[in-house]
């Protein structure tokens, strides 16, 4: 991997502390491997400890993979987030979950029961998918309060119905505008309703498509504080989002998918875990980077030196400066300075880097540094159904969501 | 079933749509009444003669709403293929059926509310009318004493289940365009195309298609057998076929497609 733009190839020294990266073809293998064995383990366990289980659950358009031999494993009570981007087959796996969609291939239990059959289980699972869509004309207590009938709540008894459909609107904070027409609602109030609608029934199973989207900051925060409440609470949270930062820091279990497929399944931490810490040095001579280089990979690290593009802080007011790159934990940061200090080079500027989900995202997905691989992958695959970038720096395991 | 017609009651009642259809056809029915008492010694659509005598007859109260049974029809269909389909439009068919996953009887309960609905709507037209008819007989010399009394009554009730079973056919073809075509205004476009011109020309150009044509069929019913001459149970049975047909094939649909909406 690279950092920034013009890595010089010939000082990136590769040190022994490399994290596993896979290639393609065995990140493939890895996502589809469902041997008899394995599976049988997986699924004896699997539908009584899970959620939401599913075994090479698919969707085609035509010839389109919308959702590719999906292998899902959400541990029950887990807050667990659901990301990939636009058009990576979310929304479509969570509609097949929900019974709206006949799966084309594969199969799946919620809350233990068979997606065939989504009356034995919907009445325990909240879902809002792709949007708040309600009917304008209705106040958003009326479009509640449909909903209520509809799923019973409160039998014949309008005021027990009521209490319900109040409570729901406090939790979600809409109760001064419920009467207004869902028409005249903003953005953040129809998301808010519908989320409202997905928490009416007090399931066991949330299920909810990019809540967030239009909330500001304040009610992503609220949203985030509710989401962690309930499932402290004992309920099973699948929320699907783009805020990467949001489900980093809510999210206990993760699925990330792309074009359909598995790219990762397990703990966020462990996700994180495999993707290496960096500490960032900029020398206050330049000419210093290539020794100082030099002599962290000596001390066995893997190094690398960008020639020219500094970090942003950075460049925005010294120009462009070499950074020099050591994959090494945080608490090695104290020691590097000492080394560099020892060889008589001052560092101007040294700071770690610690993996976020965002930057790992990106680079999984191919949004960073994927142009090349995306290119070469859609020559070799003309259905569309591209495998993981290689160096996603996921090891297997990951990819089959044993961690849970 | 029975919380799936409770809940599609929620839409059904809210005021500006039922103060909205309840004007239309209140509308119809005075437009129907007051033509047909004013057509008094003129002839009517068909060249029949329209007389004061006739009127008087037990049968002549009805007759004021029996000649707008064609846009009773028309709004049947609509407001039928308009909930139908806005539920698709709209994308609360997915909340519901999260809510209701079991897709028969979802169908099923919505359908049955339609269909009360469009009974209320087809009696609202029926009293308003009848009330009218009072109030216009003396005006143009019709007796109200031959529609008083039990014979009065009774073609009274006839002739609204007539009615009634008339709009609830126009009802099942917007239900099925509805599903079909999960937009309102494709819905009630093509539905309507296919009720009025279509069948309006084949059935001009080809006469004894009449007796087959679905809507023909269900303007027959609505009529109570007067528009043309074939057996009143013969029409009754075959638009009793269409309407179910429809209904089924619509629920068959429903059932197995995917909700993309
Ligand atoms: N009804 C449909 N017909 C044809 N293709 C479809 C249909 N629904 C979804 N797709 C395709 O399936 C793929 C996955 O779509 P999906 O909506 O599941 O993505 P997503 O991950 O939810 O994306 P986003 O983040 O933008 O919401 C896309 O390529 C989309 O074009
Ligand atoms: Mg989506």
């Amino acid at each position: 991997m690279t950092f920034g733009s013009a890595t010089d190839p010939a000082h990136a020294h590769r040190g022994p502390a490399r994290v596993p990266a896979t290639s393609p073809a065995s990140m493939d293998t890895a996502a589809g491997m469902d041997t008899a064995a394995g599976m049988d383990t997986a699924a004896g366990m699997a539908r009584s400890d899970t959620a939401i289980w599913t075994r090479g659950l698919s969707k085609r358009y035509g010839a389109r993979r919308a959702v590719d031999h999906l292998d899902l494993q959400v541990p029950r009570g887990a807050l667990s987030g659901f990301v990939g981007p636009n058009g990576a087959g979310k929304s479509t796996t969570l509609r097949m979950l929900l019974g709206l969609i006949r799966p084309s291939a594969g199969h799946g239990h919620v809350l233990g029961e068979p997606i065939t059959e989504p009356d034995r289980y919907l009445h325990r699972v909240g879902a809002m998918i792709e949007g708040p869509t309600f009917h304008p004309g209705l106040s958003g207590r009326r479009n509640l309060d449909q909903l209520a009938i509809l799923r019973g709540i409160g039998g014949w008894q309008r005021a027990r119905r009521a209490r319900r459909v109040e409570e729901v609107l406090e939790q979600v904070g809409l109760g001064k505008r419920a009467d207004d027409r869902f028409s005249s609602y903003s953005l953040g109030m129809k998301q808010r309703l519908g989320i409202a609608a997905a928490l009416l029934p007090d399931p066991c199973l949330l299920i909810l498509d990019e809540p967030t989207n239009g909330l500001d900051p304040a009610g992503i925060r609220e949203i985030r504080a509710l989401l962690g409440q309930l499932a402290g609470a004992g309920m099973t949270v699948f929320v699907s989002s783009h805020l990467l930062t949001e489900v980093e820091q809510i999210c206990d279990h993760l699925v990330m998918i792309n074009n359909g497929r598995m790219l990762f399944q397990g703990h966020v931490t462990d996700l994180l875990a495999a993707e290496d810490p960096r500490i960032l040095m900029i020398p206050e001579h330049d000419a210093d980077a290539r020794r100082l280089a030099g002599l962290l990979d000596d001390e066995g690290l893997r190094v690398e030196i960008d020639l020219c593009s500094g970090p942003p802080d950075a460049s925005a007011t010294r120009g462009r400066r070499p950074v020099v790159t050591a994959h090494a934990p945080e608490g090695l940061a104290a020691h590097l300075n000492r080394l560099a200090m020892r060889a008589g080079i001052t560092l101007r500027s040294l700071r770690t880097q610690r993996p976020n989900l965002e930057e790992t995202f990106l680079r999984v997905t191919g949004e960073i540094d994927g142009d090349l691989v995306r290119s070469a992958q859609a020559a070799q695959a003309p259905d569309g159904s591209v495998p993981p970038p290689a160096g996603a720096g996921l090891d297997p395991a990951h990819s089959r969501g044993g961690a849970t | 079933m029975i919380t799936a017609f409770r809940a599609e009651w929620v839409p059904l009642l809210r005021p500006r749509f039922l103060l909205g259809t309840l004007g239309a056809v209140v509308a119809c029915a005075v437009l129907g009444t007051v033509l047909t008492f004013f057509s008094v010694g003129h002839q009517d659509f068909d060249g029949d003669p329209v007389t004061a005598a006739a009127l008087s007859r037990p049968d002549g109260l009805i007759q004021g709403v029996e000649a707008v049974s064609i846009l009773l029809g028309v709004v049947a269909l609509s407001v039928v293929a308009a909930s139908l389909a806005g539920d698709h439009s709209h994308g609360t068919l997915r909340n519901q059926l999260v809510a209701q996953p079991h897709r028969a009887r979802l169908l099923a309960g919505k359908l049955l509310a339609l269909a009360t609905f469009v009974v209320v709507v087809v009696a609202a037209a029926t009293i308003v009318s009848v009330g009218l008819s009072f109030l216009l007989a003396p005006t143009r010399g019709v007796s109200t004493a031959g529609w008083s009394g039990w014979a009065g009554l009774a073609e009274l009730g006839t002739g609204f289940v007539n009615l009634c079973l008339g709009s609830l056919g126009y009802a099942a073809i917007g239900a099925l365009a509805a599903i079909l075509l999960r937009g309102p205004a494709a819905a009630i476009a093509v539905a309507l195309a296919y009720a009025l011109p279509v069948e309006m020309l084949i059935s001009r150009i080809y006469h004894p298609a009449r007796s087959w044509l679905p809507v023909q069929l269900m303007q027959e019913i609505a009529t109570g057998g007067a528009a043309y001459a074939m057996p009143y149970a013969d029409a009754l049975l075959r638009g009793v076929l269409y309407a179910g047909v429809m209904v089924l094939l619509a629920l068959v649909i429903f059932r197995r497609r995917d909700m993309t909406a």
